[in-house]
Formats: structure tokens, C-alpha cells, sequence
């Protein structure tokens, strides 16, 4: 195991932020953290990195037990930071290697990985340039350079695609996708589902900082009685049409919203066809139709009850 | 190997922080220009310069021996109280209407005085007029009731003594507007507290989050925190050298003859500041501007009791809490300034030193202490 916690318990005062935290982590794993704001994501993370106190548990990395001054450790971890955590007084360049010139003491190895980390990220253009200069998709992508410049083992990002422009995000994401397949293992923190979905093996959905469950998509989206949602945009749907499609066999929910008619059905049922049907016959104008599988928000909101970007 | 990166790149990072440089090195400098200005003209504005008068020559005053020659001794030699002029009535009209004169005499009983506006110099001459008129009245009185006093009454006038008198303790004179100058080089000294607050800043995981990713990697972090604080310390001191150049060479200040032990107080100085403001921003848990705010306060109290702004505030202090003039860094730093300069021995230097060394102990072990601590209970 890469990465091993043994239930972690932080408080913050009366705040329980991490209630007997377990998961493991194993070699080449991308590792995905999901959870909304202020779920325990980034305690756990610092926990990890032994930047912050726990009340209790265990910390294992590489085998180890993770201490602040296990520095054979820390030299194969890359982290990068929720917050951007560059020198704005030191150029593009300058960061990168100031930062890796932490974990690597030769001046010329150290040259050929900031200029291969400079390519990986694409600010070739940019390294004479100082990070108020970047915009906040630039700025990120330093910010993650300077986290794995040195070449880690294991890299933790933190909502690294947060205040991003699509183009950055799918950037950062692909470069995550090639970190793996060149040996490293990823932990993987976000509040956006779609990015954990696109890119993580293994997902730990948590809240207030207590695991909700874990496994792949399919297991985690497997461990719900949702099967199909159907979406149809019309204004003019009357109550009677309502309680007539709760009627149509398979259909478990009916609510009707904003001009939005949302059905939902259960495990191994398929009503889009049923549902058009029922259009037609009833003569309903609408604007679209839509059937969608099963999200992690789903997986969420059926487990705790409310959306996962509340 | 790591010492000389981390050293180097701090030096980068600090030369281009332009707002610490700034208030490291050019508002000192500024302040000394300023200070520079003002105590010009107040040296002199203490200068005493002759009042311009004119005596209307008529009859009576060629006839009052003793009043011409009262005005004339007062009007002659490089300390004379007059620039006098002796014209007619006209001349001396016209002289006042061009403000030539400040105002003229005309002799006789009562002695009339002419001026064309009020102010310092008219008071002067009308002192003199007064007291020349109450001299003679008295002695006129005395000569009229007792003769036989009379003789005494001339030695008295005659002979005014001044029972005050300066006397300095060294080869020095005494310079009050030196302090002011002493106690900006010490105020300079603390704004490198600044450099101490930043320090602390990019080191503590829970206040920046360089910081925190600092902490992550594998360099100890006591260690981080010491090499790039020599490029901190190095940086202050040049500034120091460069205001304290400003000082002796272009605004000529004097700082005695023993330069280095000016620059041995200068660097303790410039030590003390940067682990006072080390030590504000290690034992402060509050935000950036808090910190700051605790800072340039500090700071500033300091310089007010070492009497940067109000010079006779360092004295009452010495005389009624002297406890607390010992337990100002500034005001230790403006006196060690002060007893380089003024007193032949290095007794009251020395103590200054050795208790500036003691803040600068406890201070930079305080700081120490309190940011070994490796593991933050949240960030």
C-alpha cells in the first residue's frame, strides 16, 4: 500500500472533522477524495502530509509511519495545494526550481526536470513570466509544476481545478491521466464529480468527514436503487398526467419543477420508450427529452439526502 | 548545498518585495532628508541675528553722551545686538517704510521709539529703551536721595553676571539634533522587523500557503528558516550601511570619530529588529494586517519613548521609569548612538550593547520556539 489511514479522528473544537477515516491506496492507483465543501477532503489531505495535529489513527506512507521530519518520505510525495503557493517575486522558472531544488540537490538533474516538467504543463512560453502575470489557468498549472517538478511517487492535488477555464481543466486532467500511466500514484480531491468520474480508479465519497462509500463509478453508482432518470422540458403538463405516469410500471418518483418534469425509475427498467408513449397519447407539447444514467451526485444524494454541491 | 539555494533565491525574492524595500530602505531615507530640512533651519533659526535700527541724529542725541554711547556699544563687535544706522528723522522714515530697519529711536525724555509693525525684533529694541530709561531713572533717584550709593549702584549695573554655564563632559559638544538622527537609524533598525515578520510567514504552514508546501518537503524546517534569514539579515544590513552612508556623507551628520563601533551597534540594531519582527508575527496569531499592525505600533511606541518625536520624553522616562528606558530597544540603540558619540569612555556604550545582545537572545530563541513546532492543530 501506497498510502494506508487507520481511523483518523480530527477535531476542531466541538467540530468533528474526521469521524474514524480508513482508506487504502495502492501503488498506481488514481485515488479520488470526493466530497462537498467542507466535507474533511483537505483535513484528510494535511493529516497525510503530517502538516496537522490528529486526535487519533495512524498514518502510514510507503510503509512508514508518516512523521514531519520523515524526510526520505516526504521526498517522494508531490503535493499540490487547494490555494495557489507560489513566490510572486520569483519568475515562472525561478518557482519551479526553487521548489524542486528542495527535494534535488543536482544542479543538472535538476535543470532537465524543471525543463521537463515545464513542457508537461505547457508554460514553455511563460517562464520568464512572474504569476501575477498568468491568468488563474496559467497560474494553476505553475502551481501544479511546482508540486511534481521533482518527480514523486506519490502526488496529492488538492482541487487543483478550481477557478479554472475548461481549456486548463482538461489540460490538467489529461497531464494527471499521464502522471499515472508514467508510474505514479495520484490522491485526488474535488467537489466536481464529472472530474472525479473521468479520471478516478477508486472513489471515497465523504461527508463531514465520515466515509459514505467507496469503489469504482459503477460499483458506487451500483450500490443505489436508481436506474434511469428521465428529464422532459414542458410547460403545460397537468396534475392528472402526473399521477397518471407515477402509475407506468418500473417508475419509483414523479416531480415536476420549473417546467421540468423529472421521472426516475428503478434498477434494470428502461422507461424512455413508456414515457414517449405517454407523450404523444396525451397530446403534450415539449421542448426536449432526455434519459441520464445514474451520477456519483445521485450516489450522494440517495445516501445522505442532499446534493453533493450544496 | 540546500543553504546556498535557499540563500540565493531568498536574496531574489527580498530585493523584489518592492514595499519591504521600500520601507526598509527609502523611507528611512526620506525621513532623514526631512529631518535633515526641518533641523536645518531650526540651527538656524537659533542663530541670533542683529536688529536693524536707525537713531534720528538730532541735537538731543548728540547731547545724551549716555545714551549714544549705550547704542553704540550695542551696536558694535561680531555678539552686538544692534546693525545701527544714524540718519535724519526723513532717512529714518524713509528706512522704515522700506523695511530696512525694524524700527528707530528717537533720544530725549521719555525716549520715543517708531516702529511700523509689531513683533520679536521691536520687542528687542523696546526692551532696550525700557531698560535704559528705568537704569537712568534709578540712578537719577539714588544721585538725588543718596549720592553716596551711587558708585555702588554703577558696579552692580555694570557687572551682570550669568551664573549659568556649559560645560561638556567629553571633547563633544552637545547636540540634541543628533538624537533625532539616532533615533531614525534605530527606527530603520526595527523596520527590519519586517523582514523577521515575513520570514516567520513563509516558514509557518498555518499562515501562508507557501509556507505549507515548504513543510512538505524533505528540508528541515528550523534549518529553512535560518538560511533564508541570513539573506534577510544580509539585506537589512546593507540598507542599514547605505542610510547610515546617507547620514555621515551627504547630510554630514556627526557620529563621532569611532566608526566601528557605529557599525557594531548598527548591526546589533538591525539583529534585534529582525527577531523583533520575527518574534511579533511567531507569538501573534492573527492575520497578515494584525501583524503588521503590531508591528509598525511596537515600533513606533519605541522610537516616541526613545524621543524621535518629542526629545525631551526620553529624559523624563530616564528620570522617572529609568526601568523602561532599559527595556526600549530603541531608545538603547539611540543611546549607544549618542555615547559613541558624546562620552570619551565606552561604559554606558558597552551597557547598552550587552542588554540590545539580550533582546536579540530572546527574541530569536522565542521566535525559535515557538515555530519549531511542526505539526499545526489547523491551517
Amino acid at each position: 500500500m501506497v498510502v494506508r489511514v487507520k481511523n483518523l479522528v480530527k477535531r476542531y473544537g466541538d467540530l468533528l472533522a474526521l469521524d474514524h477515516l480508513s482508506f487504502s491506496i495502492k501503488e498506481g492507483e488514481i485515488f479520488g477524495l470526493l466530497g462537498p465543501n467542507g466535507s474533511g477532503k483537505t483535513t484528510a489531505i494535511n493529516c497525510i502530509l503530517s502538516l496537522l495535529k490528529y486526535d487519533k489513527g495512524e498514518i502510514e506512507v510507503f510503509g512508514q509511519p508518516m512523521r514531519p521530519d520523515a524526510y526520505d518520505i516526504k521526498r517522494n510525495i508531490g503535493i499540490v495545494m487547494q490555494n495557489v503557493a507560489v513566490y510572486d517575486e520569483l519568475t515562472v522558472y525561478q518557482n519551479i526550481d526553487y521548489f524542486c531544488g528542495l527535494y534535488i540537490s543536482d544542479k543538472s538533474t535538476r535543470k532537465r526536470l524543471v525543463n521537463e516538467v515545464i513542457d508537461f504543463v505547457g508554460l514553455g512560453e511563460f517562464t520568464g513570466f512572474y504569476p501575477k502575470k498568468l491568468s488563474g489557468g496559467l497560474l494553476r498549472r505553475l502551481n501544479i509544476a511546482c508540486g511534481i517538478a521533482h518527480k514523486p511517487k506519490l502526488i496529492i492535488l488538492d482541487e487543483p481545478t478550481v477557478a479554472v477555464d475548461p481549456q486548463s481543466r482538461n489540460k490538467i486532467l489529461e497531464g494527471i491521466l499521464e502522471l499515472n500511466r508514467q508510474g505514479a500514484t495520484i490522491i485526488y480531491t474535488s467537489h466536481y464529480m464529472d472530474e472525479v468520474e473521468q479520471i478516478c480508479g477508486r472513489i471515497m465519497i465523504i461527508d463531514r468527514g465520515r466515509e459514505i462509500a467507496t469503489g469504482t463509478k459503477d460499483e458506487l453508482k451500483a450500490m443505489i436503487s436508481l436506474g434511469e432518470k428521465i428529464t422532459v422540458e414542458s410547460y403545460s403538463i397537468t396534475e392528472n398526467q402526473i399521477s397518471s405516469i407515477e402509475k407506468l410500471p418500473g417508475i419509483t418518483s414523479v416531480e415536476y419543477k420549473n417546467n421540468k418534469l423529472m421521472i426516475k425509475s428503478g434498477k434494470g427498467t428502461n422507461n424512455l420508450e413508456t414515457v414517449l408513449d405517454f407523450i404523444r397519447k396525451e397530446n403534450i407539447h415539449f421542448g426536449r427529452i432526455y434519459s441520464e444514467m445514474p451520477t456519483l451526485n445521485d450516489v450522494f444524494l440517495e445516501i445522505t439526502g442532499k446534493e453533493l454541491r450544496d | 548545498m540546500v543553504f546556498k539555494h535557499i540563500f540565493t533565491y531568498r536574496l531574489k525574492c527580498l530585493l523584489r518585495d518592492h514595499e519591504n524595500i521600500f520601507w526598509t530602505l527609502f523611507f528611512p531615507l526620506i525621513m532623514a532628508t526631512l529631518f535633515n530640512m526641518a533641523f536645518s533651519n531650526l540651527g538656524s533659526a537659533e542663530t541670533f541675528k542683529p536688529v536693524d535700527i536707525a537713531v534720528v541724529n538730532d541735537e538731543q542725541y548728540r547731547q545724551d553722551k549716555n545714551f549714544k554711547s549705550a547704542v553704540e556699544k550695542l551696536s558694535s563687535g561680531d555678539d552686538r545686538l544692534f546693525n545701527l544706522s544714524v540718519v535724519s528723522r526723513e532717512e529714518a522714515d524713509d528706512m522704515l517704510k522700506n523695511n530696512i530697519i525694524d524700527g528707530y529711536i528717537i533720544a530725549g525724555w521719555p525716549i520715543k521709539l517708531v516702529v511700523n509693525q509689531s513683533g520679536l525684533n521691536q520687542n528687542i529694541i523696546k526692551s532696550f529703551t525700557d531698560n535704559y530709561m528705568q537704569t537712568v531713572s534709578a540712578l537719577n533717584t539714588i544721585l538725588s536721595k543718596d549720592p553716596g550709593k551711587l558708585q555702588n549702584l554703577i558696579n552692580e549695573v555694570e557687572s551682570k553676571v550669568n551664573y549659568v554655564k556649559e560645560v561638556s563632559h567629553s571633547n563633544a559638544e552637545p547636540d540634541n539634533i543628533l538624537l533625532y538622527f539616532y533615533s531614525l537609524i534605530a527606527m530603520a533598525c526595527f523596520y527590519g522587523g519586517f523582514f523577521g515578520m515575513r520570514e516567520v510567514s513563509d516558514v509557518q504552514a498555518d499562515i501562508s500557503p507557501v509556507a505549507a508546501r515548504v513543510n512538505t518537503a524533505p528540508v528541515h524546517k528550523l534549518k529553512a528558516f535560518i538560511y533564508s534569514s541570513a539573506a534577510s539579515i544580509i539585506i537589512h544590513l546593507a540598507e542599514m550601511l547605505i542610510l547610515l552612508a546617507y547620514l555621515i556623507f551627504a547630510l554630514k551628520i556627526d557620529f563621532g570619530s569611532k566608526t566601528a563601533y557605529v557599525l557594531l551597534t548598527t548591526f546589533i540594531g538591525s539583529i534585534a529588529g529582525f527577531f523583533f519582527g520575527a518574534f511579533v508575527s511567531a507569538a501573534v496569531k492573527k492575520s497578515e494586517g494584525v501583524k503588521v499592525g503590531v508591528l509598525v505600533s511596537a515600533t513606533m511606541i519605541c522610537c516616541f519613548l526613545a524621543g524621535m518625536m518629542y526629545q525631551d520624553i526620553k529624559y523624563i522616562i530616564e528620570r522617572n521609569m529609568p526601568a523602561l528606558s532599559y527595556l526600549n530597544p530603541v531608545n538603547l540603540l539611540t543611546d549607544a548612538f549618542y555615547s559613541l558619540y558624546y562620552y570619551d569612555t565606552f561604559t554606558r556604550f558597552f551597557t547598552d550593547i550587552a542588554i540590545l545582545t539580550a533582546f536579540v537572545a530572546v527574541f530569536g530563541s522565542g521566535t525559535c520556539l515557538i515555530i519549531r513546532r511542526r505539526k499545526y492543530a489547523s491551517l
